[in-house]
């Protein structure tokens, strides 16, 4: 299980986001760090299939991803900076129409939504309209529904920006966990304190990829 | 910041907005493809507006009051979607609401923005008149101020009603969701009804107020008779002509001033609208509310596992993603309490009683999930599942077909009718394949909901 990255570039207009990027991710958390507006966020969506490469390749399982990109998706649970949530919707319901959208047993999904909301703290609200959600909320629930299912690939934008202590504790915990036997990828504007677990921490800096130092020169990866 | 400069930055960005967005070049375009079929030619090969059966004779007047005929019937009912779904929809309130700024100066520049707009389309409209005219009248005939005056004078006003209605449900909680649009039809429908209703009342400024799409009075005035014949439609082969002096109704004692009004009407429309404009935010609800609330919501959650599994890959996705869709569309309690009262009523009822009910239910509960799966928003994450946005909407489309079976199955079973079941199945998925592609086009619920609600009335009323 591998994901690869061939020469990348990704051009907005007239500006090279991503210059020949290339790395190879294996599972583990590996983190993506970097000032803003660097294109950490444009990386994760190239990795999530959200967005295609101008140039270059990127590779799952060792099979190049043309046209078709359902292998990736299959495999994928991603987690975006910002969704346009459902207002309407519960938080339940919204699980349930990710879970039907990944092609999950939907009794199951629901098991399993209600296990990560517990472990998030999130339990108590997801019968409860999204519009009555805070914005920690809603970054809660875009996290819960990407761990839907066992996805082998997780790209996770910032998940735990805007979260209290506790709420991204919680999170943290449960990324750790996920990145046991799942590639991880996830974005943060600080090496935070995941950095001395991850597998990698790379800055994302000038359209290139680098290995940064970690936080704590003492952490161990998990599952390297 | 004064009044003044509020108004002035809300128009300023309302109209940047505007520019930047595709949905307008296709309001623009609309305007003059509408014009090609509704402009009479008297071939059968466009609508045709008669008078006691027989068809005015083309001239440029007459040119610019069928002109206002494509405004008041199929332009506002379609600009009215695009105002409602388009890049305006959203605005950033969360900031905007704990501003000083006046909330009167903010809707005044928002409504003069919409105007601009709905005038720009107006615009090319006139355009296409002049084209017409020039294409069709005899070389000599050709009068282009007589088509412009009677084309701004019918349908101006009318926009710019149209302009303030949606700055007015902008302002109102209730009004900002499906209601606005049911609200926004009934209206439609009544002003197009009313002038024939009050063709009996003395000529003169009340008959004309209420002729708000402005096209009627002209016509029918001309024509000499009080309460002659009056269709809009398609009509096979070529019915006969008469002049019909559309000028001297356009300046009939009243017209102008009626005109004039609706357009002051509209301001004052929105200067009310920022004086009773309320914020977003969550409602609390007491009493009766708050007790239907409580009855109507999913109540506390079953209680959580924390050894569940992940969850596996259904054994068929693709149904797993019908019930998934199916379940959505019928998301609340009080879609199941409506629900469950069709089919009883079909216990009861006749057919044709339950199904026109039934296909009202599905109008909203579809474009509500449609609109909302397909949210510009949503796009990361419905791009990127495992089963993609085509299947959604197949699955939507069936899920739906599914909804409409199942609410009239009981009618159509007492009545022992395999037809009727069909007709349930086949507008049901006429219903869910519009939802789908007009929230796949515009992005939000408003435009399939406006257009299903003028299906469904036409459809009722056959």
């Amino acid at each position: 299980m591998a994901l690869e990255l061939e020469d990348v570039v990704k051009r907005y207009g007239r500006k090279t986001v991503l210059d020949g990027v290339s790395h190879r991710f294996e599972p583990g958390l590996t983190l993506l760090v970097g000032p803003s507006g660097a294109g950490k966020s444009t990386l994760l969506r190239l990795i999530a299939t959200a967005d295609k490469p101008d140039q270059g390749a990127i590779r799952w399982d060792g099979a190049r991803l043309g046209r078709d990109r359902r292998p990736l998706r299959r495999a994928l649970g991603y987690a975006p900076q910002a969704v346009d949530l459902p207002e309407d919707l519960t938080a339940r319901e919204f699980a349930r129409h990710m879970a039907a959208l990944k092609g999950l047993e939907l009794a199951a999904a629901d098991a399993q939504f209600l296990a990560i909301a517990d472990a998030i703290g999130l339990h108590a609200d997801v019968n409860g309209r999204i519009s009555t959600y805070s914005g920690g909320m809603r970054r809660r629930l875009i996290f819960a529904q990407a761990l839907l299912g066992a996805p082998r690939l997780v790209a996770l934008d910032e998940p735990t920006a805007e979260l209290d202590r506790e709420s991204a504790d919680q999170v943290s915990a449960l990324i750790l966990a996920r990145a046991a036997d799942a590639i991880v990828v996830m974005t943060t504007h600080l090496a935070d304190a995941l950095a001395p677990r991850a597998r990698a921490v790379l800055r994302v800096e000038d359209g290139r990829l680098s290995p940064a130092p970690r936080a704590a020169p003492s952490g161990q990866a998990i599952a390297a | 910041m004064s009044a003044v400069a509020v108004a002035r930055s809300s128009l300023a960005t309302s109209l940047a907005r505007y520019g930047r967005s595709w949905g307008l070049w296709i309001l623009l375009l609309i305007a003059p493809i509408g014009a090609r079929f509704w402009v009479p030619r008297g071939d059968g090969s466009t609508i045709m507006i008669t008078i006691q059966g027989v068809m005015p004779a083309m001239n440029s007047a007459v040119i610019g009051v069928s002109l206002g005929v494509v405004v008041s019937t199929l332009l506002l009912p379609v600009a009215y979607a695009y105002l409602r779904a388009s890049t305006t929809r959203r605005q950033p309130w969360q900031v905007e609401e704990v501003t000083a700024g006046s909330r009167v100066a903010i809707a005044l520049g928002r409504f003069g923005a919409d105007v601009t707009l709905l005038f720009a389309v107006l615009a090319a409209l006139s355009a296409a008149g002049l084209f017409l005219s020039w294409l069709m009248l005899p070389p000599g005939t050709v009068r282009p101020l007589a088509t412009l005056f009677a084309l701004w004078a019918i349908a101006a006003p009318a926009l710019m009603g149209l302009a303030a209605i949606r700055i007015l449900w902008d302002a109102l909680p209730l009004l900002r969701g499906p209601l606005g649009d049911l609200a926004f039809f009934v209206l439609w429908m009544f002003a197009l009804a009313s002038p024939i209703a009050t063709a009996d009342a003395t000529p003169g400024y009340w008959q004309n107020m209420a002729d708000y799409g402005g096209f009627v009075r002209p016509l029918i005035h001309g024509t000499g008779e009080k309460d002659p014949d009056f269709a809009i439609g398609f009509t096979k082969g070529s019915p006969k002509t008469m002049p019909i002096d559309v000028e001297a109704g356009l300046t009939a004692p009243g017209y102008l001033a009626s005109r004039a009004s609706w357009m002051a009407i509209a301001i004052a429309v929105a200067v009310v609208a920022g004086l009773v404009y309320r914020p977003h935010r969550v409602r609390r609800r007491a009493g009766l509310g708050a007790r239907l609330h409580k009855l109507l919501a999913p109540g506390t959650p079953p209680a959580a596992n924390p050894a569940a599994l992940p969850a596996p890959t259904g054994r068929l996705p693709a149904l797993g993603l019908v019930i998934g869709e199916a379940s959505l569309i019928g998301a609340g309690r009080p879609f199941l309490l409506i629900a469950s009262a069709i089919v009883a009523a079909g216990l009861l009822l006749p057919f044709d009683a339950v199904h026109p009910a039934a296909l009202l239910l599905l109008v909203f509960a579809l474009t509500a999930h449609a609109g909302r799966a397909e949210a510009k928003g949503m796009r990361p994450l419905a791009l990127t599942a495992a089963l993609g946005p085509w299947q959604r909407r197949a699955a939507f489309v069936t899920a739906g077909t599914g909804w409409a079976a199942a609410l009239t199955l009981p009618a159509a079973l007492r009545a022992g009718d395999v037809t009727a079941l069909g007709t349930a199945t086949a507008t049901g998925a006429v219903a869910a394949t519009v939802a789908a592609t007009l929230a796949a086009v515009s992005g939000s619920a408003f435009a399939p909901r406006l257009f299903l609600l003028i299906l469904w009335y036409g459809y009722v009323s056959r």
